[in-house]
């Protein structure tokens, strides 16, 4: 992979950021610092993650607080935005010219010269698989080829860190899954770091290293995602016949064990559980139906 | 003999070279509008409209050079001046109308698309400043208005110069009107994209622009022109000043020195230059100045 060299130095530092609209307030003291890598901000409508963004962009002033990205303010340092990319969640695509003059304009807007900037468009648009369909007006997109056009002017000017925001809106399920593997492999393969805002959770979780959460404009959880996942991880056992004598085993083996209406749950289980259940199912002469790892949902896990 | 190969790397790569900032952020928003404003890249019918009022302002030039070299061809050297045909000091005037509706038509394509569509925030996320974008934007449309206002009276010297008997003797005799309709053209031009970029900045809706700054130099023309005569004297010819499609043919009198048929009965003529240039200025540098500001604040 390659990286941009920013050693684990923090790419955007917020620090009691505030954003009021009149008496509704939309961020209130918010404060994180995010490294390399893909980073989910998490929550609901109306949670303030567009207002952070815009914010970080320099495309709204704060309240109070500050907010810098790759060491400048944004909304004073006009120049440091020429290696930041950003994806609005709302449309901001216009309907006449084609991807490709579109994605050309862009780069050049960005500060690149107009023959590297036309090398760019073409390669970008490859990356975002619209290749084969550059030169069509954008206007007759579908919304999946509408998002990577999206994504695609995000990218052309190989930004240093790039923001996502609700990128997998309005996609259909196989339309998804190509934008996430898309932000995977613009990290992965080309080092760009992404803050990818979304109020899916299996969005988050199955393409962000570090994950922040709001809520109400408030900072509720920030850290890895692993960290989220590993406190979800549980296993389902369901028996035909002898459950209670089957908790009763598994307590002495000292597994805690949450009995559900149709089995079993043991929560954020290790690799001994698997040997302690089969013990205890031998014991109890519980009839095994059904074991299988299963995971919590984060809403559940942020509720708690 | 031995064969070589190369091996491309297509897809996309880091980006290593030069990065130009924000001069070249400014030339290519003013590459696009001008590209927007003549329907280049576009579909054919993003076409019709610009290139339809550059070929009429083209043949009304081409007509005045048409009528007036037939008349010295008729008539002899000098007959088109003596029976005061229409020429390079009364084009503008007489084209105003033209230039005015092209502005109103072609301003809201550069303003007004990119917010309906959000395009805007697309720009103010790169290193571009909203004075660099409005800026450029107006640029763009002065280039174009510009070339638009100069186009036809180039035909008009060309036409006249081959139409005259002598074409030599009209060329050191008439040199002096192309620095003036330069000019002029450059005023007109001026006044017009002002005008019509500050109308579009407030709307988001490109109609409602180009009906709003349609009607407004439409109908201030009879409204002033009425009560002026009504009221006469000092004031009237002050009511007179608010006709704006005649503030920039006042200037364009001053440059050419001589009054063109149009603002011929204007009470505002009686001012003297110096307020009917004064009074130009203030109508571009004010708008200017509140359009920079409406963007300013954006970006």
């Amino acid at each position: 992979m390659t990286t941009n060299g920013t050693n684990g130095a923090a790419l955007i530092a917020v620090d009691g950021l505030t954003k009021r609209y009149g008496d509704v307030v939309a961020l209130n003291g918010v404060s994180f610092q995010i490294t390399d890598g893909i980073t989910g901000i998490l929550g609901e409508n109306g949670a303030g993650k567009s207002t952070a963004i815009k914010i970080l962009l320099g495309l709204l002033q704060p309240t109070s607080g500050s907010a810098m990205i790759l060491g400048q303010n944004a909304s004073e340092s006009v120049a440091a935005r020429a290696r930041v990319g950003y994806m609005p969640e709302h449309d901001c695509l216009p309907t006449q010219p084609s991807a490709a003059e579109f994605l050309t304009h862009m780069a050049e807007v960005s500060g690149l010269p107009p023959s590297s900037a036309r090398t760019r468009a073409a390669d970008t648009l490859r990356h975002v698989g619209l290749f084969e369909e550059r030169y069509r007006a954008i206007g007759g997109y579908s919304t999946g080829m509408k998002q990577r056009v999206k994504l695609g002017q995000a990218l052309v000017h190989d930004p240093a860190f790039v923001f996502l925001d609700e990128p997998t809106a309005g996609l259909d399920p196989a339309g998804r899954e190509d934008m996430l593997s898309l932000i995977r492999k613009t990290h992965r393969e080309f080092g760009i770091s992404v803050l990818f805002s979304s109020h899916l959770m299996v969005d988050i979780e199955r393409t962000c290293d570090r994950i922040i959460v709001l809520q109400g404009g408030r900072l509720v959880q920030s850290g890895e995602v692993r960290q989220f996942t590993k406190e979800m991880e549980t296993v389902f056992i369901e028996v035909d016949d002898n459950r209670d004598a089957l908790v009763a085993a598994l307590a002495r083996r000292g597994v805690q064990v949450a009995v559900e209406h149709t089995g079993l749950t043991i929560e954020g289980p290790d690799e001994s559980v698997y040997d302690h259940v089969r013990d205890a199912l031998v014991e109890a002469e519980a009839p095994l139906r059904r074991m299988a790892p299963r995971r919590r949902a984060l809403t559940e896990l942020f509720a708690s | 003999m031995t064969s070589t190969g190369t091996v491309f790397d297509i897809g996309y790569q880091r980006y290593t070279e030069a990065r130009e900032g924000r001069r070249r952020s400014r030339r290519a928003i003013f590459k696009d509008g001008v590209r927007i404003a003549l329907g280049l890249g576009r579909g054919g019918r993003a076409k019709i409209l610009p290139w339809f009022f550059i070929v009429v302002l083209s043949v009304l030039g081409l007509g005045f050079a048409l009528v007036a070299g037939a008349a010295n061809r008729l008539g002899g050297p000098g007959t088109a001046e003596k029976v005061h045909l229409p020429s390079h000091s009364d084009y503008y005037g007489i084209a105003s109308i033209i230039l005015f509706v092209f502005g109103a038509v072609m301003a809201p394509e550069l303003l007004c698309r990119d917010k309906r569509d959000g395009t805007i925030n697309l720009y103010f996320v790169r290193p571009v400043t909203g004075g660099d974008y409005v800026m450029a934007r107006w640029a763009a449309i002065f280039a174009v208005m510009t070339v638009a206002a100069w186009l036809p009276q180039l035909l008009l010297f060309l036409g006249l110069s081959a139409g005259d008997p002598m074409p030599i003797v009209y060329l050191q005799q008439h040199w002096i009107d192309v620095p003036r309709f330069l000019l002029a053209g450059a005023a007109m031009a001026l006044y017009v994209s002002t005008l019509s970029m500050l109308a579009a900045s407030f709307t988001s809706r490109r109609a409602y622009a180009s009906v709003f700054l349609v009607g407004l130099f439409v109908i201030t023309t009879p409204f002033t022109v009425g009560l002026a005569q009504q009221i006469g004297g000092k004031a009237g010819q002050w009511i007179s000043m608010f006709n704006l499609t005649n503030i920039p043919v006042h200037v364009n009198d001053v440059i050419f020195g001589d009054v063109s048929q149009i603002t011929e009965q204007a009470p505002a003529r009686k001012l003297g230059s110096a307020i009917l240039v004064s009074w130009y200025f203030a109508w571009t540098l004010v708008p200017g100045a509140v359009l920079w500001w409406r963007y300013r604040r954006l970006g």
